[in-house]
């Protein structure tokens, strides 16, 4: 992992197309700004996390097949 | 060609019918060849069973199955480029089904992440929407001619 030391104001930029601007320090909190094509995802890890947890959760759904029976259908 | 799967057993798939999801299922990045099979005759879920992991499956439902109000959204271009998606008629859309019995039984729909599936390449991908718009749980009620009107 590339570790970089910046000051609130500097930029980082990624690519041709990606920047990343510190723009804000308050405790131990960091607000960042980010600059970048519609066609990239930006995205908080949390959601990825979550997910991804989900996904495991479903692929454990305990198989009872009546309860898929019992679920009402839309006419 | 003969598949084992831990729930189905030995199962027979046709290769056109596989489908390709080239960066995975969240979660699981090593599964990268699923099948889909309706549950029964009448049931609205269908089953993506992977070919690489025999223990994964997943319950699938369509969104037009489930009273889900406004679920639209746009499928970002690299997503549209890695599934060569030329037109909307060769999109199908599922949604990953959580059934759990702990504490309560309770059966819950994915909207942040579905699946999207192009059915003329056969390849597939999970999207990840917005997470102030989609829960990631959505309640179905296991309960016959319930009217579902949850607040998404």
């Amino acid at each position: 992992m590339l570790v970089l030391r910046r000051r609130p104001g500097e930029k980082i930029r990624i690519g041709n197309d990606i920047t990343i601007e510190i723009l804000e320090t308050k405790g131990r909190q960091v607000r960042i700004g980010i600059e970048a094509p519609d066609r990239v995802s930006v995205l908080r890890e949390e959601v990825f996390l979550k997910i991804e947890q989900e996904n495991r959760q479903a692929a454990q759904s305990p198989v009872d097949p009546t309860i898929l029976e019992e679920l009402p259908v839309m006419e | 060609m003969k598949i084992e799967t831990t729930r189905f057993g030995i199962i027979d798939v046709e290769s056109d019918k596989i489908i390709t999801f080239p960066q995975g299922i969240l979660g699981f990045p090593h599964s990268k060849r699923f099948i889909l099979f309706p549950h029964g005759d009448k049931s609205i879920f269908w089953w993506l069973q992977s070919l690489d992991d025999e223990d994964l499956a997943f319950v699938t439902i369509s969104p037009s199955a489930i009273c889900t109000e406004n679920y639209s959204f746009k499928i970002p271009d690299d997503v549209q480029e890695m599934l060569k998606i030329k037109k909307p008629e060769q999109v199908e859309v599922l949604l990953l089904v959580t059934i759990s019995d702990k504490p309560q039984k309770s059966v819950t729909v994915n909207l942040l992440g579905p699946i999207v599936i192009n059915i003329e390449t056969r390849l597939g991908a999970q999207l990840i929407l917005d997470p102030v718009k989609y829960p990631v749980k959505y309640p179905i009620t296991p309960a016959k001619n319930a009217p579902l009107k949850e607040a998404v």
